[in-house]
Formats: C-alpha cells, structure tokens, sequence
C-alpha cells in the first residue's frame, strides 16, 4: 500500500510536533528544521527515531543528516565555504535536498537551513519506494 | 500564656533546612506574565560529588527543579499563595543544551501560557551569558490538600506560609 | 588507589533492581523514607517525593539498562525529556516500582519509556533520550574514563549481568 506525498507529509509533521514540541500549523513544508523549528542535535536523533517508528523503516542519521560528521572534514569545507569536492558530497549523499540556491554562495553556516520539512518529506517517499 | 509565648517564637516552629532548593533569588517578575530566577553551581553541592567524579555538573533534573521552581513561584505569587501545593504534572521536550559547572550562575525564564485556579502551562528556559543549558514545556496542577481530605485544612495553612517565608527570602522582600 | 569521600547526599535514586533482560527491559525499586533529607524542604509540612527526582530514578534505571545493552563502551547521559507525566504524589512508606523498556537503540543514543507504579496506581509515565557522549557531541572534551558508571550502579547490577562497567575503559 504506497503512501501519497500529502500521508507522507501528515505524519511527518505530527513527528516534528511530538519531538519538537510545537503546533500544526508551525510545521510547514518550508519551515527548516533548525532556523524555523528550533531543532538541536539531540532533537536530530529523536526525529531519526521517531521516523523509524512511524514508517517502519531504517533512517540511518548519516543519511537523513549528514552534515555533523562532514563539518570537520578538511577536505570538504575550507574557509567557511564548502568545496568543490564538499560540495559534490553533500549533493551524493542528500539527493532529497534542493542545492540550487545553496550552490551560489556555498556558506556552511547555511548549511542548516537546507534541511527542511520538505527533504525529509523527499527523504522518506524515496526510502519508501526504494523499499 | 506561656504555650502562646512559645508559638510565636522560633522554638516549635522547625527552622526550615534549605538543601531541596534549586534557585538561589528570584531576580523578576510580573504577576501572571513571567519569572527570572538565578542559581549558582558550587562545588559545594554534595551531589556534584558523584555526578559526576571528575566531572562535576549539574544533573539534568536539578536544571528542570530549577524551571519547575521558577514556575511555581510565579503561580503562588500570582495567586496570592490561595493554593498550598504546587506539582509538575507534565514536562515536555526538556533539553539539555549545555552543562553547567561549578562556578557557572544560571539565570532561568519562565513565562506562562495561562494560569488558570488547579492548572498552569509554562516555557521555560535556563541560560549562562549567552550559552543556553537547558529548556522545556511544563504543565503545573495546584491544589489545597483540604480538598481531599478537610482534616488537612491546617496542613494546608502551615505550608502556605512557609511558602510565603520562603518567597520573601527569595525575592529579598 | 582509590579514595572513598563519605558525603551527605548520593546521588542514586534507585534501592534495588527486581529484573533486568539486556537489552529489552528492567524492573527498579525505590523506597520513599522520611529519613531522606530533601524532603523536609519538599515541602515543609507535606513530604513528597519530588518528580524530578522521579524522572532520576527513571533515567538511571533506563540508563543503565541501555549502558549495559552496549556493553558499558560509551558514557550514557540523559539527552532529553521527551515527556513526563506524573498522575498522583508519591509520599514517605510508599515503595515505587520503576519499569523501563528500550525503545530504540543506535550508536549515538537511545530512547526509552517506561512507567512508575505504587501498588497498583499509575504514578507517572516517562519517555526519555539519552545520549551516546564517545559517539556524540562533537568537538567537547571529556577524561577518558566513563565516570558516568560508577562502583554504586555496578553493585546494583551484581547477579543480574556478568559484564560491568569498569572505572577505566580502554581507549
């Protein structure tokens, strides 16, 4: 039984309201999980969780949130900025996150705001039919 | 006469112990709106003592004392202490940002959603300068033990002034 | 060498565990005694066990159930309060029975609930995060040994499991 993109979407938000603490309609599609939602690292791993619970499928962090444990990597971010290679990464690694305003300017204190309600939506719909 | 010499001294009244107390001052406030209170961390908090060993910092539920405290004080204050006891009925989404050591002083916030006779909603959050340790969602339930049970009516007297003794220690009024 | 400084409060809010399956489930007890100092400020007239200190009873029974299910490899700290929610106060002579299950369990962290009961009274339900701090928290320093498993949680744990946390992990 697939689920539509607008079920994927309902239970999503009612995990980031549960784990967050927040009301429906502060869960929007383009809300962003840290700058609009006020998500921390602890809460990253509750949603991971909770996600897991709710679809019934394996939500490795490193997948879903990649950024952490890249952050101190030499290689991909220098100067503040991401790499070509960082860059190239981040893209392999999150196929459910839209780079392309990001790619401008790629500031890793913007990082944050590329994760969204709307790529975990992206995120679990592609889990779900890969399943 | 000499029975009611005695009341109104100190000598049967206990002098209160101050160990369970997980705020140092309350700083501000405004009925009904919002409290701020401070806490300090010393090494001399017996407990610090095994949580942890070569790690003192304050336990996370000392943090969330510290907000439930805070709260309470501002639905007494606001209540004019009408009820005698003041309970955490539920704490959401408490996170732990940061530690506090020994050394850090911690200024709590809370501010109330509503406050209503048997029950209140509050956010609170503690912070050190600008580190934030610690926030959460709390819903509190007050009531008078004369509500149960009408045997505990002066029960319910003796603890709301203590609370009010309390209060004025804390507030420095 | 190791000095044993007595000191007033310890910080263990659990007396006993009535069962511990690795890596699923435990059972704790505490008893509530008017011998506990706290509780004459909680409240003056009216002792009652104070619900955080509940919730540290809850986070050391789940806590050390989740340490455990990891062979005590990393310092397991309580992360997050995902809820708690108490039903009734619990007063000096009441024995609390703790319950904990995990609910999920990765490197990082766990999640856990779990339930407090007197006899046959709900007194609170609470569901926690703890965190993994080798695997987690990036960038902060912490000593090398696990300081958060120490002698007096491995006592409570004698005869239930046969590997304890030891005061000096290697690296």
């Amino acid at each position: 039984m697939a689920m539509s993109r607008d079920e994927i979407f309902a239970e999503v938000q009612e995990v980031l309201v549960d784990a967050l603490g927040l009301d429906d309609d502060e869960v929007t599609e383009d809300a962003t999980l840290m700058g609009d939602l006020g998500a921390e690292s602890i809460d990253f791993l509750d949603i991971v969780f909770r996600l897991e619970k709710s679809f019934g499928i394996k939500v490795p962090r490193e997948e879903l949130f990649p950024a952490e444990s890249m952050m101190n990597n030499p290689e991909y971010v220098s100067g503040g900025k991401l790499t070509v290679k960082g860059l190239a990464e981040f893209k392999a690694r999150m196929p459910h996150t839209d780079f392309s305003t990001f790619e401008a300017n790629p500031d890793i204190n913007k990082l944050p705001d590329l994760f969204t309600v709307d790529s975990i939506v992206n995120f679990i719909e592609q889990k779900l039919a890969a399943a | 006469m000499l029975k009611k010499m005695l009341e109104n001294s100190n000598i049967l009244t206990k002098i209160p112990s101050m160990k369970f107390i997980l705020i140092d001052k309350i700083v501000s406030f405004e009925l009904g709106s919002t409290l701020t209170a401070t806490k300090s961390v010393s090494l001399a908090e017996e407990y610090l003592a095994d949580h942890f060993p070569v790690f003192p910092v304050l336990p996370g539920v000392l943090l969330l004392e510290g907000l439930i405290e805070s709260a309470s004080w501002l639905v007494r204050k606001t209540q004019d202490f009408s009820n005698s006891m003041v309970l955490l009925q539920e704490a959401k989404n408490v996170r732990y940002n940061s530690f506090a050591a020994p050394g850090m002083k911690i200024q709590y916030t809370v501010t109330a959603k509503s406050i209503d006779d048997k029950s209140s909603i509050f956010k609170g959050i503690g912070v050190c300068g600008d580190t934030q340790i610690v926030s959460a969602n709390l819903v509190l339930r007050h009531f008078n033990l004369a509500e149960k049970n009408d045997r505990l009516a002066r029960t319910d007297r003796t603890l709301i002034d203590s609370m009010k003794q309390r209060w004025n220690l804390l507030s420095g009024n | 060498m190791v000095f044993f400084l007595g000191h007033d409060m310890r910080w263990i809010w659990i007396d006993k565990f009535i069962e511990f399956n690795s890596g699923r489930s435990a059972v704790s007890l505490k008893n509530v005694t008017l011998a506990e100092e706290h509780l004459h400020d909680h409240f003056p007239s009216f002792p009652v066990m104070p619900e955080c200190l509940m919730i540290e009873a809850m986070a050391q029974t789940a806590g050390i159930l989740v340490g455990e299910a990891r062979d005590f490899q990393e310092k397991v700290i309580l992360a997050k309060i995902k809820n708690a929610r108490f039903f009734d106060y619990v007063v000096p002579g009441d024995t609390i029975i703790l319950h904990a299950e995990i609910e999920s369990i990765s490197a990082e962290a766990a999640s856990t609930t779990g339930k407090i009961m007197r006899g046959d009274d709900r007194i609170a339900e609470i569901s926690l995060m703890f965190s993994h701090i080798d695997n987690n928290l990036a960038g902060k320093q912490f000593p090398e040994e696990n300081f958060v498993f120490t002698d007096t949680f491995n006592s409570l744990i004698d005869g239930f499991v046969t590997k304890k946390a030891s005061a000096e992990q290697a690296p």
